[in-house]
């Protein structure tokens, strides 16, 4: 048998196929939102609570730095962070932007990706959380600051302030490698796999796996 | 949606459920998740009836959405869900493919082939099936009218690769 040989059996089934389904029409005219819809409304209600943490670390931040106007150590890992979390709050909105878009009418390719898109928030978030490591003396800076009402910087030797830079500059070169990596493109490749699932889930895998494989015909 | 919308609707969903039959024999293994894709694409279309673009076939359109909902459905645990709904009642009811005695076997053949593709190759070998073009293929997929043709061409030596091995 061949494909031409399953098109007519294809095609014979057909009357078969009406008895074998029973659409209940009166609930059916009764539904509101289904299983999909209702996920992308949670996620829609979880990201705008998100937008409005990072909106209250922006403020608190810009009011930090508007009080001590300063070149100190302090204001500018204020307003390092502050940087992080404007990136955050715009990639919420974006988020809850695209949510209202998904159309399941869309072309299969374009809608997976989509969703593929809404659903890798957490793995954005993961990154932005990695990106803002190689700032790590950011926070103590402003820990130090906030907490103890001293600034660190003044105090730290300079080779102390060579040996954190440099570490700085090694995590920076390790975690953009690591950042580019864990992309949709580098699912074949196991650690990636492995950290996506770690992250966010199989369904996510599943997803890179299937956009890939339309894409890696089509170029 | 008004009463004459509802009608239509029925009516429409009536006309072309052996799609949802289809979809949901070839994308899942299980029957409970057969009956829960079944909703889930009954639902959809219900959502985006309204929004019906006349410029495709509406057999056409309605793949799409299909296609889009079943690629895209996932269930974490199946079976928790499926105790929990047990009892309820459904919107719709499909008979289950492993006690339909009366299937061809070619049928059956024909869905066991379709259930080894992947899920991409899947929705190509259903829209080839209904005899839809490569170009109309190529635009619900997102995808180029060669790549479709490729992976068709991939599908044909597939089928009779095993063909010849179920023979010998």
């Amino acid at each position: 048998m061949n494909l031409d040989n399953f098109k007519k059996t294809w095609e014979q089934q057909n009357s078969d196929t009406d008895a074998a389904i029973k659409i209940n029409q009166a609930m059916l005219a009764e539904m509101k939102v289904n299983k999909q819809i209702k996920t992308l409304n949670n996620m829609k209600w979880a990201r705008t609570l998100e937008s409005v943490v990072f909106f209250y670390i922006i403020f608190l931040l810009g009011q930090y730095i508007a009080t001590d106007f300063s070149l100190s150590a302090s204001t500018i890992s204020a307003f390092i962070l502050n940087i992080f979390a404007i990136v955050g709050l715009a990639g919420n909105i974006g988020q809850i932007v695209l949510i209202s878009k998904i159309d399941y009418a869309k072309p299969v390719s374009q809608l997976q990706k989509d969703i593929y898109s809404v659903c890798s928030h957490k793995l954005q978030l993961t990154k932005l959380l990695l990106m803002s490591a190689p700032f790590y003396m950011a926070y103590v800076f402003l820990g130090f600051d906030l907490l103890l009402g001293v600034d660190l910087f003044q105090h730290l030797e300079q080779q102390m302030v060579l040996f954190y830079s440099v570490t700085s500059l090694l995590l920076l070169t390790g975690i953009l490698f690591l950042l580019a990596k864990l992309h949709y493109k580098n699912i074949g490749t196991s650690w990636v796999k492995s950290t996506i699932q770690f992250i966010v889930g199989e369904r996510l895998v599943n997803m890179a796996q299937f956009i890939n494989s339309i894409e890696a015909t089509d170029s | 949606m008004n009463t004459t919308k509802k009608t239509l609707f029925a009516q429409t969903m009536e006309q072309h459920k052996g799609i949802v039959y289809k979809i949901v024999n070839s994308y899942c293994q299980n029957q409970d998740d057969r009956q829960d894709l079944a909703q889930e694409i009954l639902t959809t279309m219900w959502l985006a009836f309204d929004n019906y673009d006349t410029e495709y076939k509406f057999s056409t359109w309605m793949y799409r959405i299909a296609l889009n909902v079943a690629i895209s459905y996932y269930r974490k645990d199946s079976k928790r869900v499926d105790r929990a709904n047990a009892d309820e009642e459904c919107i719709v009811k499909i008979a289950d493919f492993s006690q339909e005695g009366e299937r061809s076997e070619d049928v059956v053949l024909l869905y066991r082939f379709i259930g080894q593709l992947d899920k991409l190759n899947k929705a190509i070998m259903l829209l080839y099936l209904e005899s839809e073009p490569y170009d109309s293929i190529a635009n619900s997929l997102g995808m180029s009218k060669t790549n479709v043709a490729t992976r068709i061409g991939r599908i044909k030596e597939t089928l009779k690769n095993q063909f010849e091995t179920q023979e010998s």
